[in-house]
């Protein structure tokens, strides 16, 4: 691993020339100067970040675990998975597979006091006598809290402060099939320093409508892993959920200007969704067989269907498997469908600070890029901006990089600069400069 | 004499299975472009939960083409490699198979 930034290149380019959407460039406009650096290289599968303010990074890597970056440069690896060497301890509980591992994490709001991080993973600590197959219950993807020591080379005091996210443990006979899919995974601390959980459906058709089962949900939690007071889901409901019927959350932060939370996920070979949350809301996943006008599906989700192996015009498979169904009452339309096409959304962040000119405010977006059945690959960070109502955008641009990745985790720092990893093994900062 | 040998070597030539016929990577380094990159990344390195696929021989990575074009399922995401597959070529399967045998992620 080449833990150093050996070089400060890449792309150097003024946005102005790649200005699209509802946006022009006229006097007076503040067009930002926008530039990338290597932070990291020679990653294995770096999947979320979280910065402080001196610039110190924690970073979690799928299948290894959870490192610190200091801001000299100096890497140290804090706590490991099973299997993985090098780490100052690690739980032999947890494990990487297909799209699951070691995924977000996230730093107290008094970190400075009590040290506190979040982390996602996958774990086998709590199957129980669940997991036999793919048709029952099966408790796999869990939240850590962990307490940094004060030399930040190891970690104390593990506690897993939710225990009962679902994980699918078996093959299926769906297109991305194997174990291990749709975990969500992203950790946020949102107003009020509680800490926000983004799932995914697992596979499992039953889940984002299920009142109890906590895959296909997105959960606010304290910092001990209990129901945000004011959480209002549907009667019968987990209170720990904040929206369901969502098929796979891998991204979430909050409107600066008001506190509203909003997500990014993937869509099942069409319509990639931006969706504004509302408490208790329904995102409108519903991928059961025998429901809705379908028939029976393969292992009975109907995710991909129809002709789930086969191309199809996204429009007329939306029609049939929508990801936002409109039968439902309490359905949040989506902010954004990606013109109906699927290419792989997976983490956002707005974008914060003067210094990003007439993108401050926008949520960035990363698409990891998918091109199958004719959908252009699309790999690319955009800049969406977002009505004040949370309800459509007002315009979208491509972020000026100078190169395409799969973009998998966006964090903004302190300093009002874009963390940015790519499942290619590299973490990139972004900063923009104010040409006023 | 050598009239008759050249004329050998071309009936020789187009009566070999077309595998027999070294692939282009070059060519390959195009197509893998084309269909390949966004799961397997750069190089064929392998990203995310799609595997590597580089520093195999010409052989494996041939067979393994030519049985996702036919629709066989090995492993977990065949679904999705079976789709990749079917609209191959026998010249693209040898040209992505050449690209992938020595292809290297430099960063």
């Amino acid at each position: 691993m080449k833990h150093v930034i050996k070089k400060s290149l890449i792309a150097s380019v003024a946005s102005a020339l790649v200005l699209g959407g509802s946006v022009a460039i006229g006097a007076g406009m503040d067009v930002p100067m926008i530039k990338v650096t290597p932070v990291l290289e020679g990653l294995d599968k770096p999947w979320d970040m979280n910065v402080r303010p001196d610039g110190t990074m924690f970073f979690t890597e799928k299948c290894k675990g959870l490192s610190i970056r200091s801001p000299g440069g100096t890497v140290t690896n804090i706590y490991g998975m099973k299997g993985s060497s090098g780490y100052s301890s690690s739980g032999a509980d947890l494990f990487c597979e297909g799209q699951a591992g070691m995924m977000g994490v996230a730093a107290d709001r008094n970190f400075d006091k009590n040290r506190r991080l979040y982390v996602a993973s996958t774990s086998n600590k709590y199957h129980g006598s669940g997991c036999k197959s793919n048709f029952e219950r099966c408790d796999g993807n869990i939240v850590m809290r962990l307490t940094l020591s004060e030399d930040f080379k190891s970690v104390t005091d593990r506690t897993d402060i939710v225990t009962d996210i679902q994980y699918k443990p078996f093959e299926s006979n769906q297109p991305f099939g194997g174990p291990g899919a749709h975990n969500g995974g992203r950790l946020r601390v949102g107003p009020g320093g509680y800490l926000w959980v983004a799932g995914g459906d697992r596979h499992r058709g039953v889940c984002p409508q299920s009142p109890k089962l906590l895959c296909g949900k997105v959960l606010r939690v304290d910092t001990d892993g209990n129901a945000h007071p004011d959480n209002n889901p549907p009667a019968g409901f987990d209170k720990r959920i904040y929206t369901y019927g969502h098929r796979n959350v891998q991204g979430i932060d909050f409107r600066p200007s008001d506190g509203k939370a909003f997500t990014a996920e993937h869509g099942p070979w069409h319509s990639d969704e931006i969706t504004a949350l509302v408490n208790g809301g329904n995102a409108g996943w519903d991928p059961q067989e025998m429901t809705a006008g379908r028939g029976s599906c393969p292992d009975k989700y109907c995710g991909y269907e129809p002709e789930q192996m086969d191309g199809m015009d996204p429009a007329v498979r939306a029609s049939y498997m929508p990801m936002s169904d409109t039968r439902f009452a309490d359905l949040m339309h989506p902010t954004w469908n990606n013109n109906g096409w699927s290419q792989g959304t997976s983490s956002a962040a707005f974008l914060k600070g003067a210094n990003w000119g007439i993108y401050e405010g926008r949520l960035a977006t990363g698409v990891l890029g998918i091109g199958f059945g004719g959908t252009p690959i699309g790999q690319r960070i955009d800049m969406v901006g977002i009505t004040p109502d949370g309800l459509g955008i007002n315009g979208i641009s491509r972020m000026p990089l100078g190169f395409s990745k799969r973009f998998r985790g966006l964090v903004m720092a302190p300093d009002n600069s874009l963390y940015v990893t790519v499942d290619e093994g590299e973490i990139y900062r972004v900063t923009a400069t104010s040409m006023q | 004499m050598f009239k008759s040998i050249g004329l050998f070597s071309i009936v020789l030539v187009c009566t070999l299975p077309y595998s027999a016929v070294a692939g282009d990577p070059v060519a390959g380094d195009k197509r893998y472009h084309q269909s390949c990159h966004a799961c397997h990344g750069p190089a064929g390195k392998g990203v995310s939960s799609y595997p590597k696929v580089s520093g195999n021989s010409i052989e494996y990575t041939r067979e393994k083409l030519q049985a996702y074009r036919a629709g066989q399922k090995i492993g977990p995401n065949s679904g999705l490699m079976i789709m990749m597959a079917k609209p191959l070529t026998d010249e693209e399967i040898e040209n992505l198979s050449a690209y992938l045998k020595d292809a290297k992620y430099e960063k």
